[in-house]
């Protein structure tokens, strides 16, 4: 005899679906083998919906069946058996994700999302119970390694648009990669969404590889549209801080004579910004240096006080020890494109230059014994710093810890103070009223 | 949610024939902005981005032939992205990227082998304490919201009184079992005391309550390194501790086992660590992290 609970009303599939799921564990000593026929109807849709997400990936065989497989053990796990049927479909989407990235297989989540048309906190949930559940390693894609990709799908050929606008993609990845790396080095990538910064570094790669008026006064957006991708809110943001880091390296150019390098004049530049940019990288790092030093000096004794400072010195390994006192602070510019034998004279560190560090304090809250100084995150006075440091929120004033043992006595007026007095609860309550009468009138 | 399911998967009709691995022809083809493309390929070594991989690939084979451990100098060295203190490097599997990291330190972060001599001289500062209390009898929790001045309540959306007290400045969520939650506390003796002000407030109201099994859930902690980190090179080295998805969240995710903490570590250098049930926990972790993001610190 089936047990007394009511059997769910068929109103939605979806619902009736789910509703049938519970009903069943409810009665589960009548309709174990019922329960079982149905997970297995649902272990094959998304078994189907693995290759399905495969064939539309173009992913290899091999591919396939890992993914299937993935799919197989975690949907049998305890973890997933009774999730929602939202979360088995979006399942199948992390199983394809993961076996992508074991694979070295450029896939960015975004893409799962859209494919699944699923909700990207939920993916990002299911993925990561997955991976724990499952005990698999799937490394990150690399930003660089979805360049390729990303720049596949911008419609940039001649048989798509004019001549003077076209371009390969070949061409376009390659000058994207440089500046991605560029952006990379200077913090603007690290903690960011990937897509905004790759249709930035494209779209600053399509103008500079052929800077003619037309080219130039295209903006992001009517770039996105023409080359028919989505745009984004973020990009044209990212466009900006690549262009403001091209225009530091411009500045270092010796051919200019000190002529200033604006935003709208870096274009035509990126060529020569990029073929020479190790040492326009070493020369700004040097005139930052020199403008720092410039700025203040540190009182010898307070170098060693700080834990965990630098002293005056600078932290640019190899760029700074490979020259001998006496030289020139600066590199002499060869006037050739980088190379190998040029990167191999020094490394370039653009995260941590000269640390001056200010006057110790105790800031209020502090609860150690030993009082910190004040120091300022090493990258403020870098060359490059992330967006973050550069920009960082207004912290709110922090109120002194009081000490307390926690058995302190509390007084009776103090809790009072937390208590209605009559007239305010019948004041309360005649508003209480009021309010329900008026609701019940509209 | 469940109307978004109501019709069948979008998958339906899209299966390819019978023994069709790659169709010739794109079966779904909208604009997907993420950027997958319709022809996927894995980077190999021959792709057109071989000028930049090759010097790289160059420098990791210069490099594993110089001085091996410690930052060198930098003579012989070239720009190297998300790396860490080693020199050598090694290429991930099926993948050659532009950014690579070998790990030097051990994987394991449990106890990283540093002197004390070099300890790093921060001290996590407590942001927020959980904890818990029973207060031995049942609530009505409509008389409490009444007479309460602090109080709000709102079944449909919460099945318990938000209580707030000035002192410490604390917020408590007192459910109708006399079980209570009490939360925003900076140190474990301001939770008690924060949760004996609730529990007198509660008495106040005409209740036997007690004050049962006062225990710490949970402290939070967070701290500034005071340099940049590449979360990029962290999670390579670390995977299977680090999570790092900046498409859902900027920071890394990094869960320690020993102790047993939650990190999360941003590109700034903050840290906010969490999971502890006494402080230790929290300055035992950190003085474990420190050394592994010091390793992130540099780019060479």
């Amino acid at each position: 005899m089936v047990g007394t609970a009511p059997f769910p009303c068929r109103t939605t599939d979806y619902l009736f679906l789910t509703q049938c799921e519970g009903w069943i564990s409810q009665n589960a000593v009548y309709f174990n083998h019922v329960w079982l026929a149905i997970m297995y109807h649902f272990l094959q849709t998304g078994i189907h919906r693995v290759r399905a997400l495969c064939r539309i990936l173009r992913l290899t065989f091999l591919m396939e069946e890992t993914a299937e497989t993935h799919f197989k053990q975690a949907y049998e796990h305890p973890n997933f058996i009774r999730v929602s049927l939202q979360k088995k479909e979006v399942l199948a989407g992390c199983c394809v994700l993961a076996t992508c990235r074991q694979h070295s297989w450029p896939i960015a989540m975004g893409t799962i999302c859209c494919l699944l048309e699923a909700n990207p906190r939920l993916i990002g949930v299911v993925y990561q119970e997955m991976v724990k559940t499952l005990k698999i390693e799937a490394p990150p894609t690399s930003i660089i390694n979805l360049l390729e990709t990303h720049c596949q799908a911008y419609k940039l050929s001649p048989q798509h648009v004019h001549e003077e606008l076209s371009e390969s993609s070949k061409d376009l990845t390659k000058r994207a990669a440089v500046l991605l790396e560029l952006a990379a080095d200077a913090w603007l990538v690290t903690g960011r969404q990937p897509i905004p910064i790759l249709t930035a570094s494209i779209f600053l790669a399509w103008q500079s590889l052929k800077p003619t008026q037309t080219r130039l006064k295209y903006t992001l957006a009517r770039f996105c549209q023409m080359a028919k991708v989505t745009k984004s809110s973020i990009a044209p943001k990212r466009v900006t801080e690549l262009k403001e880091v091209l225009c530091k390296l411009g500045q270092e150019l010796p051919w200019l004579r000190g002529d200033e390098v604006t935003p709208q004049t870096v274009i035509q530049m990126v060529d020569d910004i990029l073929n020479h940019r190790l040492t326009l990288l070493r020369r700004a790092l040097s005139s930052h240096e020199e403008a720092l030093a410039s700025e203040s000096v540190l009182p010898p004794s307070l170098e060693d006080s700080i834990p965990g400072s630098h002293t005056n010195t600078t932290c640019l390994e190899g760029a700074v020890s490979s020259q001998t006192p006496g030289q020139t602070p600066k590199d002499p510019f060869v006037g050739e494109p980088d190379t190998v034998s040029v990167q191999q004279q020094g490394d370039v560190d653009l995260t941590c230059t000269v640390v001056m560090e200010g006057l110790p304090h105790t800031g209020p809250g502090t609860d150690s014994q030993h009082s910190q100084p004040s120091v300022p995150n090493s990258g403020k006075r870098s060359l490059f710093e992330p967006p973050s440091v550069r920009y960082a929120k207004i912290r709110r004033v922090l109120v002194p810890v009081v000490e307390v043992t926690g058995d302190e006595e509390i007084s009776d007026s103090e809790i009072d103070s937390y208590i209605r007095t009559p007239q305010e609860i019948r004041d309360y309550v005649e508003a209480k009223e009021a309010l329900a009468s008026s609701d019940d009138e509209f | 949610d469940m109307e978004q399911n109501n019709s069948l998967p979008p998958f339906q009709g899209l299966a390819s024939p019978q023994g069709a691995m790659t169709p010739g022809i794109p079966i779904f083809s909208p604009m997907m902005p993420y950027g997958s493309g319709l022809t996927p390929q894995p980077v190999t070594n021959t792709n057109s981005l071989s000028l930049l991989e090759e010097q790289h690939r160059q420098q990791q084979q210069q490099q594993a032939s110089t001085q091996q451990g410690g930052v060198s100098g930098g003579s012989g060295q070239t720009p190297q992205l998300y790396h860490s203190q080693t020199v050598t490097t090694t290429t991930l599997p099926g993948n050659t990227p532009l950014y690579t990291t070998t790990p030097l330190t051990p994987m394991t972060p449990i106890t990283p082998a540093t002197p004390a001599s070099e300890s790093s001289g921060i001290v996590p500062q407590l942001q927020n304490i959980v904890s818990t209390v029973n207060l031995g009898c049942k609530l009505d929790l409509k008389t409490i919201a009444l007479r309460a001045r602090n109080a709000e309540y709102n079944p449909k959306r919460f099945a318990a009184v938000i209580m707030r007290i000035r002192e410490p400045r604390t917020t408590a969520l007192i459910f109708s079992s006399g079980k209570m939650v009490c939360t925003g506390a900076k140190s474990e003796e301001q939770s008690r005391l924060a949760a004996r002000k609730y529990a007198r407030v509660v008495q106040k109201l005409g209740f036997p309550a007690k004050f049962l099994d006062f225990k710490i859930q949970n402290m939070v902690g967070s701290c500034d390194v005071k340099f940049p980190i590449r979360l990029e090179g962290l999670v390579l080295t670390h995977q299977q501790f680090s999570s790092y998805e900046p498409e859902l969240f900027p920071g890394l995710i990094y869960r320690m086992i020993k102790p047993r903490i939650v990190l999360l570590i941003f590109v700034s250098g903050k840290v906010v660590l969490t999971g502890a049930k006494v402080r230790g926990e929290i300055y035992e972790a950190f003085e474990n992290i420190y050394p592994i993001l010091k390793g992130f610190r540099k780019t060479t």
